[in-house]
């Protein structure tokens, strides 16, 4: 309304006291509109209070980690064998580009799990995989990456935001990362869900167990970001900044 | 004695050539080490023309050693179990295996690799005493010093940490 009022103005009258009045409008509007943008950036942002727990404990949760390939892979299946499969289900295990290693991985927990499985309910073996394309390809030119990039946080967003295909209709309950890359194009997902207010998963990043005196890349990027941040050496800790630690988790 | 070199999914070749040098092979043989099996991976080293034209594996004498020589298995489990030495690159994922099967193990990090980030996980974990770390030109001195009843048990698996971090996340109380 201010932006028509100035173009209204501007029309009736072009001199120059009256653009600087509609450059003054467009401006304010301009202002509005990323003050409006932070505010809501701000909101969405994890804080340090104990968060709302509307779940009673005795329901599932689904579970979605991402199988970063090598040994991302194999630390996050070691993470995922010790949960209880009766309290997590079902599991998206999200795989980059054509990591079949990484499914035949998890594919093979999943039987081990099943085979020692004392639980009669079948939903508790329910798992799939999700195949998200790699933000960049090793050796791909830094030219392309953007737009690979950027593919690739469109197919994340496009999963995590309209996945209906969960009896609770969001995504999952909650996202566990521990590197690299196409994490990043998943976090910027569920934040942009986020800031759609729609219902999104709660993130736990697990830096790699071979990361002792200083953060990937990754765990640089999204410290602040994902609603736990854990190490697993306490140097990493000692510039102060947000983070826990509880002893090697692999 | 055998020992079992493994330099992982890619390639070593400072590694590699180390434990073919005549100091290397002194070392081991002295220590009663005098069968070896190398997984080179695509490293390249005196020997490797021995692999060029698709023969699976090469054995020869040398300096007192018997030697044992492939690029790559689906995996190395094996192999590992019936080491009484292991000496590998300083990757994460070798090293726990390794440790977790109570082997002795000796690690040489890649300095070639980005930001020599192996250094850091074999420093630490020497400091705590769980395995000696060494280089391509330290090697046969680490391997003549070396005492396996030194070592630190690793700990095992402890599961119940990171399921109590996500239960509790999760509201499973």
């Amino acid at each position: 309304m201010l932006v028509s009022q100035a173009l209204i103005l501007y029309r009736s009258d072009p001199s120059r006291d009256s653009l600087s009045i509609a450059m003054f409008y467009i401006i304010i509007c301009a202002v509005l509109l990323v003050a409006t943008v932070c505010i809501r950036v701000y909101c969405i942002l994890p804080k340090p209070i104990v968060p709302e727990r509307p779940k009673k404990s005795a329901e599932n949760r689904t579970l979605a980690v991402f199988l970063g390939s090598g040994g991302h892979t194999s630390e996050m299946l070691a993470l995922v064998s010790s949960l209880d499969f009766d309290r997590y289900f079902p599991r998206i295990y999200i795989i980059s580009g054509d990591d079949t290693l990484s499914e035949r991985k998890a594919a093979a927990l999943e039987a081990t799990k099943a085979a020692s499985s004392h639980s009669t309910s079948k939903n508790s073996d329910a798992y799939t995989f999700l195949v998200i394309p790699r933000a960049r390809k090793v050796h791909q030119s830094l030219l392309t990456t953007p737009f690979t990039a950027l593919l690739s946080v469109i197919e994340s967003f496009y999963h995590v935001a309209l996945a209906s295909s969960h009896q609770k209709g969001q995504f999952a309950d909650v996202l566990v990362l521990n590197g690299p890359g196409t994490c990043l194009t998943l976090c910027l997902a569920v934040y942009l869900n986020k800031f759609f207010g729609l219902a999104s998963p709660k993130m736990v990043y697990i830096e790699s167990f071979a990361r002792v005196q200083t953060l990937s890349l990754s765990g640089k990027l999204l410290r602040f970001l994902v609603d736990r941040f854990v190490v697993q050496w306490p140097q990493l800790l000692q510039d102060g900044k947000r983070g826990e630690y509880h002893g090697w988790l692999i | 004695m055998l020992a079992f070199i493994t330099v992982g999914s890619t390639r070593f070749d400072g590694l590699i050539k180390s434990v073919f040098s005549p100091s290397v092979l002194a070392s081991l043989s002295n220590k009663g080490y005098t069968n070896i099996v190398v997984q080179c991976g695509n490293s390249d080293f005196p020997y490797v023309h021995l692999l060029a034209h698709g023969e699976e594996s090469f054995q020869l004498e040398k300096d007192g050693v018997t030697i044992e020589c492939w690029k790559f298995k689906p995996s190395l489990q094996t192999n590992c179990e019936r080491a009484d030495l292991v000496i590998s690159h300083a990757g994460s994922g070798t090293i726990v295996d390794v440790l977790r099967m109570d082997k002795p193990l000796i690690v040489v990090p890649n300095p070639t690799l980005a930001d020599n980030h192996q250094q850091e996980l074999a420093t630490a974990l020497e400091k705590l005493g769980h395995l000696r770390s060494s280089t391509t030109s330290q090697l046969a001195n680490t391997i003549q010093e070396f005492d396996a009843s030194s070592l630190t048990k690793f700990p095992p698996f402890d599961g119940s940490r990171f399921r109590k971090l996500l239960d509790e996340e999760m509201g499973f109380f």
